[in-house]
C-alpha cells in the first residue's frame, strides 16, 4: 500500500503515506526526544499530571487526553503535553491529528502568561499564552491539580499575578532578552532543546503537503501572484500552515467572552475538518479564523511584531549563518539533531514541498511554537491582515479559471477569489452572469453564446406582450396602466445622479423601464415593486444589453423576489434572522433593542430590501453585490453585513439612547459613510464566529436562499403576491 | 402653559406613491422603508421641530406602518388634484393609518388633507374640485384642508402651520392623559424636549 502511494508521490497522493510515516516518525522522535531529555542527568521531571485534556471541539468524543509535564533541563524549564496514544479509538482524531495538538517542550522563556480558570462547575483549566500572543488551547485538568501546577512553576520560574486579573499569572514578566538568548544559544542544553523541536517542522510539512492535489500548478501561480496560500480546497492560508497551537489567540480584548468561545469553537471544528482529511470544500474557516483572531487582537499584533523582531535580530541570523556555512551542518545535526534542512525523510520533502520548503524551514527556528511563523511570510501576513481584501480579479487571472473551451474548472475557487476581492469592472459583464446563475460554471463558450441568442429571442417575445397593448386596450387594463405608471415614476428617480442615467430622454432610463415592464409580465404575480429599479440599475449599467440585463435580473429576482412579496414574508424572515444573529453576536445591542422596542429591525429594511444599494456609492454597491452573490461563506452574508454595521454603531446607538425613530434616521444617514472593506471583513469574521449557531438563526428558505423546492410545487403565488 | 408643549412633533405623510415628495430636487429617490426630514416651525411664538415622515408608498409595504407610524402626532394625507384616483384613495390611506398606528383615540386623531399640484397646467388639468375635497374632509370629522403647490412653493408654510397646530392638539391631550402629576414640574419640559418620545 505504501508502495503504491510512493508511486504517486511525484503528484499528490502522498498524504496518507506521509502522515502515516509522519506519525510513526513523530512517535519515534518523541521517544528519542524523551530519552534525550532524560539524558546526562540534566532533565528532571518537576511535575506530571495525567488526564489533562484538550477539547478541540465541543464533542465529548473528540477530547484529547494526555499528560502534562514540567521538566527542568539545565537552566530551562519546559512544559510538555503529549496526548495518549491509542486512546479514544472511537473519536474522530487519528494519531497524527492528535499529535498536531501536542505541546512539545515549550520553554518558559517563551511563555508570557498562564490564565487559570476554576469554574464552579466543570473542570479547571489553564490557558497558556505565548510571548507571541498566541495561545495553546485550554488544558483541562480532569484530575485537578491546577494549583499544584502553578505552584511548581512558581518554584522555578518568576511568576507574578497580573494586577488586572487575579487569574492571570505573568511568566518572566521582566522579560530579559539576554536570558532568552542564553537559553537559546548557549551551551549544550540548547542543542537538546532544539532536539525537542525537530519533529515540528515535519508535522508542519506533513500538513502542508496535503495541499498538493490537482491544480497545484495553477494554484502556485495564483499564490505567487496573490501572496497568500491555498489548501487543496482552494482555501487561502495566510499562514504557512494552520497549526492548532498557533491560533489560540486569547488576547483579543475587543471581543466578548461568548464570542471568543464561539470563535474558538468554530475554529476548532474547522481545524478538525481540515486535519481529518474530510475535504469539505465549502468551509473556508481556517484562514479567516486567523484573520479574525488577528483582527481583534491589537495586543497580539504587537506581540507578534516583537516575535518577528526576535527572529530577525536573533535566531534567524543564526540560521543564516548555518546556511552560509553548510559544513557546519553535519556536526550540528549530529549533536543537536536539528533537522529542518535535512529532514528525516528527505525524499518526501523534496518531492512535494521543496517549493515551499525553504519557508517551512525558515519558520523552523529554535523556538518550538514559532517555526510556523515564518518571518518572510510574516511580512506578507501583515499585508494580508492590514489589507485583507484582495485586489479585484482582473482578466489575466480570470482566464486562468477557464479551460480551453471556456468552462470554469473550479467554481469554488473562483467564488472564493471574488469573495475576497471582487472583480475589475470590465470583468463584471462576463462574470456576473455566472454568479447570478444565468450561465452554469461548466458551460462552454459555445454553449453560452447559443444560450444568449436563445434568450434574446425569448426576451423579445416577452417584451412584445406588453408592447402590443394598444392605448385603447390599456384603457381597459387598469393593472397594466398602474404598473406602468409606477415603473415610469420610479425609473426617472433611479440613480439619476449617475451620468449613465441622467438627463432627459436618456435611453438607459427607457431600458430600465422596458426591462422592468417586461419582468412584470414575465412574473406577473410578483409584478413591479419599488426597489426593483434599484436592483436593476447596476445590472443594466454593467451588462449594457437589454436582453442580457433582463435575464440577469430574472436570476437575481429568483433569489430576491421574496423581498417584494405582498405579505412581506421574505423581508420578515430576514429581519427575524437578523434579530437572532444580533442576539447571538452582540447581546448588549440585542438587549438594548429589546428594551427600546426595536426588535422588528425595520430600521434595516432598506439595507435588506435592495441589498444596501442606497448605502454605498455605485461602485461599492457593485463590489458588495458580487461578493454577496458568491454565496461563498454563506448565502446570508448580507445579514452578517447588517450585524457588522450595527456592531460598529453600537456604542453610539446605546450611548445616545436612540429610540426607534432616531435609530431609523441614524441608520438612513449612515448612507455613504460605511467603509465597505472594513465591514466585509467584519461580516466575514462574524459569519465565522457564528458558525453553526449563526446558520441556526436563519430559517431554511430565508431569502436569498432559493425557495425550497417542495414549496414551489404547492405554493400558490397568487395567495400572497399580487 | 406653553412650556408644557412638546418640542418635537411626528408627522406622517401618506398618499399615493409619486404624488408626495416630488418637490425635493430631481435627485430624489423613491423612499424605501421609511425616512423623515425635520423642519423647524415657529408656531405661536414657539419653535417646534416637525419630524416629517415619508414611507414607502406602495401598498405592499403598508404593514411596516406599525413601526413607522408609532407615536405620530399628526397624519397628513396628500393627493394630487389632477388625479382622481389619488383622491379616491384618501380614505384607504386614512383607514390604513388608523389600523397601523392604532392611536389611542382614533376618532379625534388629527389628520390634515393637502391637495397638491394645483399649479399643473395652470389648474386646467384639475379633476378634483376644492369643494369636493372640503366636503370629504368635513365628512371625516372636519379634517383641516389646504391646497398647495410644492413645486411653486404655494401655501407650503401655511401647510406646516396647520400641521403644527393640529399635531399639537394630540400633544397636549396626551400630555394630560399620561403625565397629570408632572405637569408643573420644571424639569418635565426639558425632559420632553430632549427625549423625543414620540
Amino acid at each position: 500500500m505504501r508502495e503504491a502511494e510512493y508511486h504517486d508521490l511525484s503528484d499528490d497522493a502522498d498524504y496518507a503515506a506521509s502522515s502515516q510515516q509522519g506519525s510513526s516518525l513523530v512517535a519515534r522522535t518523541d521517544s528519542s526526544k524523551r530519552s534525550s531529555l532524560h539524558e546526562p542527568g540534566v532533565a528532571e521531571i518537576l511535575y506530571s499530571m495525567d488526564n489533562v485534556a484538550m477539547h478541540p471541539t465541543r464533542y465529548a468524543s473528540e477530547r484529547i487526553r494526555g499528560r502534562l509535564k514540567l521538566i527542568r533541563q539545565g537552566n530551562s524549564i519546559l512544559m510538555t503535553w503529549i496526548p495518549y496514544k491509542g486512546q479514544s479509538s472511537n473519536g474522530r482524531f487519528s494519531e497524527e491529528d492528535k499529535n498536531l495538538y501536542s505541546i512539545r517542550a515549550v520553554p518558559f522563556t517563551d511563555i508570557r502568561s498562564i490564565r487559570r480558570h476554576t469554574p464552579t462547575l466543570g473542570w479547571q483549566y489553564v490557558i497558556v499564552v505565548m510571548q507571541s500572543g498566541l495561545a495553546f488551547p485550554p488544558l483541562y485538568f480532569y484530575n485537578g491539580g491546577v494549583k499544584q501546577f502553578l505552584a511548581t512553576i512558581k518554584q522555578h520560574v518568576f511568576l507574578m499575578r497580573s494586577a488586572e486579573d487575579a487569574n492571570v499569572f505573568l511568566v518572566n514578566d521582566f522579560h530579559n532578552p539576554l536570558q532568552k538568548e542564553e537559553g537559546q544559544q548557549g551551551g549544550n542544553e540548547v542543542g537538546q532543546q532544539k532536539t525537542c523541536h525537530t519533529e515540528k517542522p515535519k508535522i508542519t510539512l506533513v500538513y502542508s503537503r496535503r495541499k498538493n492535489k490537482g491544480r497545484e500548478r495553477e494554484r502556485e501561480a495564483r499564490e505567487e501572484r496573490n501572496g497568500y496560500k491555498e489548501d487543496e480546497g482552494g482555501r487561502m492560508f495566510p499562514f504557512q500552515v494552520l497549526h492548532p497551537q498557533l491560533v489560540w489567540l486569547m488576547n483579543y480584548p475587543l471581543m466578548m467572552i461568548t464570542q471568543r468561545m464561539l470563535l474558538i469553537k468554530s475554529f476548532a471544528s474547522s481545524f478538525r475538518e481540515n486535519v481529518s482529511q474530510r475535504r469539505k470544500h465549502h468551509d473556508p474557516a481556517q484562514d479567516l479564523s486567523i484573520q479574525v483572531l488577528e483582527k481583534f487582537s491589537l495586543v497580539t499584533r504587537f506581540a507578534r511584531d516583537t516575535t518577528a523582531q526576535i527572529f530577525r535580530d536573533g535566531r534567524v541570523g543564526e540560521r543564516k549563518r548555518d546556511q552560509s556555512s553548510p559544513e557546519h551542518h553535519p556536526s550540528r545535526f549530529e549533536d543537536s539533531e536539528k533537522v529542518p534542512e535535512v529532514p528525516v525523510s528527505p525524499d518526501r520533502l523534496e518531492k512535494t514541498s521543496s517549493r515551499k520548503q525553504s519557508s517551512g524551514e525558515e519558520a523552523a527556528t529554535d523556538v518550538g511554537m514559532f517555526e510556523l511563523i515564518n518571518f518572510k511570510e510574516f511580512d506578507k501576513l501583515s499585508l494580508v491582515w492590514g489589507k485583507p481584501r484582495q485586489p479585484p480579479l482582473g482578466h489575466e487571472e480570470w482566464i486562468t479559471f477557464l479551460d480551453i473551451e471556456g468552462r470554469i474548472v473550479d467554481s469554488e475557487a473562483l467564488r472564493k477569489r471574488i469573495f475576497y476581492g471582487g472583480m475589475e469592472h470590465n470583468m463584471r459583464k462576463e462574470i456576473w452572469r455566472f454568479l447570478l446563475g444565468c450561465h452554469s460554471y461548466d458551460s462552454t463558450y459555445a454553449e453560452r453564446e447559443y444560450l444568449v441568442s436563445v434568450k434574446k429571442s425569448e426576451y423579445e417575445i416577452l417584451k412584445r406582450q406588453w408592447q402590443s397593448i394598444s392605448a385603447e386596450q390599456a384603457k381597459r387594463f387598469t393593472k397594466f396602466r398602474e404598473r406602468k405608471g409606477l415603473i415610469d415614476k420610479d425609473v426617472v428617480r433611479t440613480d439619476r445622479s449617475l451620468s449613465f442615467y441622467d438627463g432627459d430622454d436618456n435611453s438607459n432610463v427607457y431600458l430600465l423601464r422596458d426591462i422592468l415592464l417586461t419582468y412584470s409580465f414575465y412574473n406577473f404575480d410578483l409584478g413591479y415593486c419599488q426597489g426593483m429599479s434599484d436592483l436593476l440599475s447596476p445590472i443594466v449599467y454593467v451588462m449594457r444589453d437589454e436582453s442580457e440585463s433582463f435575464w440577469c435580473f430574472v436570476s437575481l429576482m429568483e433569489r430576491l423576489g421574496p423581498n417584494f412579496n405582498r405579505d412581506q414574508s421574505g423581508m420578515h424572515s430576514q429581519l427575524f434572522a437578523l434579530s437572532k444573529l444580533v442576539e447571538l453576536l452582540d447581546s448588549p445591542l440585542h438587549n438594548y433593542f429589546q428594551q427600546n422596542d426595536c426588535l422588528n429591525y425595520f430600521f434595516c429594511f432598506r439595507w435588506i430590501l435592495i441589498q444596501f444599494k442606497r448605502e454605498f456609492e455605485y461602485e461599492k454597491t457593485m463590489r458588495l453585490w458580487e461578493v454577496l452573490w458568491t454565496h461563498y461563506l454563506s448565502e446570508h452574508l448580507h445579514l452578517y453585513v447588517c450585524v457588522a454595521i450595527l456592531k460598529r454603531c453600537r456604542s453610539k446607538i446605546i450611548g445616545e439612547q436612540m429610540d426607534f425613530d432616531s435609530l431609523l434616521k441614524y441608520i438612513n444617514e449612515l448612507s455613504g459613510h460605511i467603509d465597505l472593506d472594513a465591514i466585509l471583513r467584519d461580516a466575514e469574521a462574524l459569519c465565522i464566529c457564528a458558525g453553526e449557531n449563526g446558520t441556526a438563526c436563519i430559517p431554511p428558505g430565508t431569502p436569498p436562499s432559493l425557495p425550497i423546492e417542495d414549496a414551489s410545487i404547492y405554493h400558490q403565488p397568487d395567495a400572497d403576491i399580487l | 402653559m406653553p412650556s408644557r408643549r412638546r418640542a418635537l412633533l411626528k408627522v406622517i405623510i401618506l398618499g399615493d406613491s409619486g404624488y408626495v415628495n416630488k418637490k425635493f430636487s430631481n435627485q430624489y429617490k423613491a423612499t424605501i422603508g421609511a425616512d423623515f426630514l425635520t423642519k423647524e416651525v415657529q408656531f405661536e411664538d414657539r419653535l417646534f421641530t416637525l419630524q416629517i415622515w415619508d414611507t414607502a408608498g406602495q401598498e405592499r409595504f403598508q404593514s411596516l406602518g406599525v413601526a413607522f407610524y408609532r407615536g405620530a402626532d399628526c397624519c397628513v394625507l396628500v393627493y394630487d388634484v389632477n388625479v382622481m384616483k389619488s383622491f379616491d384613495n384618501l380614505n384607504n390611506w386614512r383607514e390604513e393609518f388608523l389600523i397601523q398606528a392604532s392611536p389611542s383615540d382614533p376618532e379625534n386623531f388629527p389628520f390634515v388633507v393637502i391637495g397638491n399640484k394645483i399649479d399643473v397646467d395652470g389648474g386646467n388639468s384639475r379633476v378634483v374640485s376644492e369643494k369636493k375635497a372640503r366636503a370629504w374632509c368635513a365628512s371625516k370629522g372636519n379634517i383641516p384642508y389646504i391646497e398647495t403647490s410644492a413645486k411653486e412653493g404655494i401655501n407650503i408654510e401655511d401647510a406646516f402651520q396647520v400641521i403644527a397646530k393640529n399635531a399639537l392638539k394630540t400633544g397636549e391631550e396626551e400630555e394630560i392623559i399620561y403625565l397629570p402629576d408632572t405637569i408643573d414640574v420644571g424639569s418635565s419640559s426639558q425632559q420632553r424636549s430632549s427625549g423625543c418620545e414620540c
